[in-house]
């Protein structure tokens, strides 16, 4: 198994073992850690661990990270755009907005990481800012809002400048 | 199915009964299904009173031996007095309950919720092992839509998905009814098996492509109410409208599954658990699946050896019957526990008065596993009646131990040995060593269902007659919790072959016939479609 949780990830999943009437309950929790620790993605191996630790079958838990689109099924860059594109992001430009940052970024497809390996894009169901259309989450920090094109372009640019200072 | 009687006095956090109480009797109650009053236990569901009382329910996911899903929403009832369908299998009865499932409102969300389960089918029935004992098929007939008003295109999933050593999957026929998931939950408790990805896209499958591999796993295969789940063992072998049934006990090991045998002139080709409470529940373990192969003809000896020469096996075993006559102590039986009680009682019966002989020896297969148990069915005692032996043994005073047979052999004390080998030969692993040992005896007498090449080359005087299987014979196994339990005489594969009774009987003196002429014979081929005649001009 190549991959391990760290000592606070596995103190982080047993307690939060502790606070639910069953143990399913905590597989979320423990699924976003896992995520978290694994660069984005939930792989077999992260499965695989979280099942050692929270003692539950694997299969209950491939069937929780299947089932929610929030956990990634393949690698994604360090910056995994996902962009609005319901209704009122939509109209107001969302998928437009993902496609020129795509470009700029180097992404061909959804879900692609981009060369420099910093960069997926997604676009994603309503996010609950209709008020400030377009807008679009990175990873799970606060959402970016009331975009447009150049604003989109030149976060893509921030980002490639600090991803490639880090 | 969950015993819902006992709420009184099972209090959780810790609190023992302190004193026994009387066991009270289970409340009783009364209710109407579509027009008949019904009386049940309180805590039945409305799906278990159907089934209690003889009335039929389309339902899917519902199983008696697993938990309640709901997620079918096939068993749609109306409740009187309630205006929306509820579904019968997580609804309990109340007192007074009025129920239907015949109305227009029941059917008409039943047709629909099939109608449902039917967008993504691929509907390849011709093509599909489950086809005549499917659900969906036989729900069709009786709540089908027959215009269908789904445009949709249907959505492609995994085909031919090799699940483990005996099943295979296709996940588009599947209706994600999650027995099988259950089951590997709750019975084998395995948890090999989930439901992946959501909506239209999810699927049934294993983490990360783990086999189903469990000595319980073909079980998912029955309980699978479509073709989605198929036996590796059974598939494209026959059509399933080509078999009968015939009711038995499996005699893979003591604990004595019931079982039904399916075949037809071709042979036999599986075995499914029948329901016993006290026996296995609903399931069977996958060694018993395997307790067929050895009845079929190409594994069969089909008539007796005597002597490096064929012979018909009545008169074969009449001849031994006169050699072994008064030989006393210089002859000895040994006996697996693979036969019935009628047939021990014949031979213990012929060895101590007409032979006279109280060397009888009980082969025991795997004495160093004999008591295992894997916690749910399977014992380590491979034998269907070790129990009923041992039972026959004792009341005879037959106590001799196997190293006074060792010894006699090579002494010379005991000249003739008649073995009544085992039916099963591969629960046998000591098999080799044992023919080995015991062809030392100038005289061998092998009673057998299966044919053993190390057997067949054997030179002097050896005599191999062959025997019945259990599909074959009426007679009565002891399983290890002393059930005795009945197996009726089915089918006939090897007609020649004989019960160990009637090998006595002839031992005894009785004249030889010719094989009696079976109607229900198997293993010449299909000539004609019988079935149709049963069916009438259809």
């Amino acid at each position: 198994m190549s991959f391990k949780l760290s000592a606070d990830g596995v103190k982080y999943v047993q307690n939060e073992l502790t606070r639910y009437e069953s143990k399913q309950s905590a597989i979320i929790r423990a699924l976003y850690r896992g995520q978290d620790e694994n660069g984005g993605w939930v792989s077999p191996d992260v499965v695989a661990e979280l099942s050692r630790v929270m003692d539950i079958p694997a299969s209950q838990i491939e069937e929780v990270s299947t089932f929610y689109t929030m956990f990634n099924k393949q690698p994604v860059g360090k910056y995994h755009i996902q962009v609005c594109c319901t209704l009122t992001c939509g109209m107001l430009g969302g998928r437009e907005l993902t496609d020129a940052m795509m470009k700029e970024a180097g992404c061909k497809t959804y879900g692609d990481v981009s060369p420099d390996g910093l960069f997926t894009f997604n676009k994603v169901e309503c996010l609950g800012s209709c008020d400030t259309a377009p807008m679009l989450q990175i990873n799970r920090d606060p959402y970016i809002e009331s975009l447009n094109t150049e604003k989109g372009l030149q976060l893509v640019r921030d980002l490639r400048a600090k991803g490639g200072r880090q | 199915m969950a015993d819902n009687t006992t709420h009184s006095n099972t209090g959780r956090a810790g609190t023992e009964p302190t004193e026994a109480k009387p066991v009270e009797a289970p409340k009783m109650l009364k209710a109407k299904i579509n027009g008949v009053d019904v009386e049940v236990k309180a805590g039945t569901s409305i799906i278990e009173a159907f089934h209690q009382n003889g009335q039929s329910i389309a339902h899917y996911c519902w199983h008696p031996g697993l938990s309640v899903a709901g997620v079918c929403r096939l068993c749609m009832v109306e409740i009187e007095g309630n205006p929306r369908l509820q579904i019968a299998c997580n609804t309990a009865v109340t007192e007074g309950m009025v129920v239907n499932n015949a109305s227009e409102k029941v059917k008409e969300a039943v047709k629909w919720g099939l109608d449902f389960h039917l967008i993504n089918h691929p509907l390849d029935c011709p093509i599909c092992d489950q086809a005549g004992e499917c659900g969906l098929q036989d729900q069709y007939m009786a709540y089908g839509k027959y215009d269908p008003e789904m445009a949709e295109r249907k959505v492609k999933k995994h085909k031919v998905v090799d699940l483990g050593p005996r099943v295979v999957l296709d996940t588009e026929r599947c209706i994600l009814c999650s027995r099988c998931v259950r089951f590997t939950d709750e019975v084998s408790k395995s948890n090999e098996l989930g439901i992946f990805n959501r909506g239209d896209r999810a699927e049934i499958g294993t983490f990360d492509g783990k086999p189903l591999n469990n000595n319980y796993s073909t079980n998912v295969v029955d309980i699978c109410p479509v073709g989605a789940l198929t036996s590796k063992d059974f598939r494209f072998r026959q059509r399933v409208w080509f078999l009968r049934e015939h009711n038995t006990i499996c005699t893979g090991c003591s604990t004595g599954c019931n079982t039904r045998a399916f075949y037809n002139k071709e042979g036999v080709f599986r075995i499914k658990p029948n329901y016993h409470k006290d026996v296995n529940g609903y399931w069977m373990c996958d060694v018993g699946r395997d307790v067929y192969k050895f009845a079929n003809k190409e594994a069969r000896l089909l008539d007796a050896r005597v002597r490096g020469e064929w012979m018909v096996p009545s008169l074969a075993a009449k001849k031994t019957g006169e050699a072994l006559r008064g030989g006393g102590n210089k002859v000895a039986f040994v006996v697996t526990g693979q036969y019935t009680n009628e047939e021990y009682d014949a031979l213990l019966g012929f060895a101590k008065n007409e032979v006279g002989t109280s060397n009888v020896f009980h082969w025991i297969n795997n004495p160093e596993t004999i008591e295992a148990f894997d916690g749910l069915l399977l014992r380590g005692d491979r034998n269907p009646n070790t129990r009923g032996l041992m039972d026959r043994l004792a009341s005879s005073s037959l106590s001799a131990k196997w190293p006074e047979l060792v010894q006699g052999l090579t002494s010379g004390a005991i000249t003739t040995v008649v073995v009544a080998g085992p039916e099963n030969q591969s629960q046998f692993p000591d098999l080799k060593a044992k023919i080995m040992e015991l062809s030392k005896a100038a005289k061998l007498v092998w009673l057998q269902a299966g044919k053993n090449d190390q057997l067949e080359a054997l030179d002097g005087d050896v005599t191999l007659i062959p025997l019945k299987t259990y599909l074959e014979k009426d007679g009565t196994f002891v399983n290890y919790k002393g059930i005795a339990q009945t197996v009726k005489k089915g089918l006939s594969i090897v007609p020649a072959s004989l019960s160990i009774t009637e090998v006595v009987e002839l031992m005894r003196g009785a004249p030889a016939v010719e094989a009696p002429s079976d109607v229900d014979q198997v293993g010449v081929g299909r000539i004609y479609n019988e079935f149709t005649l049963v069916r009438g001009n259809l």
